[in-house]
């Protein structure tokens, strides 16, 4: 008997010894790491929307509004998509004018096969969500017509509708979003004439 | 002599994919691409060398009885710390290195070499036999990519050397297709070993 509780706590003082390790490193790198990340996220809305400055609208849908670094004026929205595909979650960040028309994506984050779901992060694939429009965002072996949908890679018809149709609810969500925010606003200014 | 004995082994006669049938896993998820075969060599070999220090330093205070749980928790800690780190000192291996980090803590060709080598020899040895062990890996690693790069995708290193007319073969860029070009290999190398 006095064997094992011997023997279980070395391997608790074991434990204790990696946890709190673990903990110390965790809390030296978690600032660094969410800044590079934060900064490789800027970097990919750059790339999408050039010259531009963002705001970041946080919510139930978390977005960005997109404007003129120079005129300030408002030049669209980026946001993140996502959806299961074949093989887990494919992320896809988004970029869309005032219109809600897309103006480039860029699939960041994706697990899917090898050859066939992977080509989905290449410009050939992603440049022809270039300038379509929310009605024209469905696959071709969904119903869509040539040109105005989006045509399936080979063999990787899933993956092709996980970023078309997280696309597609995304943006909706967007324009009820923005829609609200645009009410509000005029609200709380409503308020304040109240209150002078 | 000896140092060198143990770190020529690992690369061909003990050779931890052909020989010893170890780290499956890892080996077709990254023998898709040379350039993830090396990634992943590195990597393990990085984390091999280190654990087979560590696990060699305090095989004298491991209780015989529970040494494969403390091995499990050594290496999950350590191999968490060096992933915590590189992502915030190092971003730009981690994001060519970081998807192949969760799949060192599962490779057990770090487990095997714990348990069959540096609980048993000398810090020096050990590291002889890490970077033997991680060497044979990555080149089988390597051997594996090259055939299922070229034939699957028509390009190595990324570099294309197929015509571009080549149809490629799919298949050997799935799981299936790794069966069967590590089944040939080690048929391959069979019947070289036999012949001596």
């Amino acid at each position: 008997m006095k064997i094992f509780l011997q023997l279980g706590l070395i391997l608790l003082a074991f434990c204790v010894v990696a946890t709190a390790l673990l903990a110390y490193v965790n809390s030296i790198t978690k600032p660094q790491i969410d800044s590079i990340q934060q900064k490789e996220a800027e970097e990919t809305r750059r790339k999408l929307i050039p010259d531009s400055d963002f705001e970041e609208i946080q919510g139930e849908f978390t977005y960005y509004i997109a404007k003129d670094s120079k005129t300030g004026e408002v030049k669209g929205y980026v946001f993140t998509a996502e959806k299961n595909g074949y093989n887990g979650p494919v992320k896809t960040m988004a970029a869309v004018d005032k219109d809600y028309n897309i103006i480039a994506i860029n699939v960041i984050q994706q697990t899917e096969t090898p050859g066939l779901g992977t080509n989905s992060t290449q410009p050939k694939f992603t440049d022809q969500f270039k300038g379509k429009t929310v009605e024209q965002l469905i696959v071709d072996k969904d119903g869509g017509v040539p040109p105005n949908c989006i045509k399936a890679i080979t063999g990787a018809t899933i993956t092709t509708r996980a970023v078309t149709n997280s696309l597609k609810e995304s943006i909706e969500m967007l324009k009820t979003q923005v829609q609200t925010k645009n009410i509000t606003p005029n609200e709380t200014g409503a308020k304040e004439e109240v209150n002078k | 002599m000896s140092f060198m004995k143990e770190l020529t082994k690992g690369i061909i006669k003990e050779n931890p994919t052909f020989v010893i049938v170890l780290g499956m896993c890892p080996t077709l998820a990254t023998s898709t691409s040379v350039n993830n075969a090396i990634g992943m060599g590195l990597a393990a070999t990085f984390v091999l060398i280190c654990s087979n220090i560590f696990i060699s330093l305090i095989k004298n205070i491991t209780p015989d009885k529970i040494r494969i749980p403390v091995y499990v928790i050594v290496i999950a800690a350590f191999v968490s710390i060096v992933d915590m780190s590189m992502a915030a000192y190092l971003p730009a291996l981690h994001k060519s290195l970081g998807l192949f980090i969760p799949l060192i803590v599962v490779n057990c060709i770090i487990m095997g070499r714990a348990e069959a080598y540096a609980n048993k020899n000398n810090v020096i040895n050990s590291i002889a036999d890490g970077i033997g062990m991680g060497l044979g890996f990555t080149l089988a690693l390597c051997l594996v990519a090259t055939i299922r790069e070229i034939l699957g995708n028509g390009t190595w290193l990324n570099i294309r050397v197929m015509p571009e007319t080549y149809d490629p073969m799919l298949i050997t860029l799935l799981a299936p297709g790794a069966f069967i070009t590590l089944g040939l290999l080690m048929g391959l190398m069979n019947m070289l070993k036999e012949k001596k």
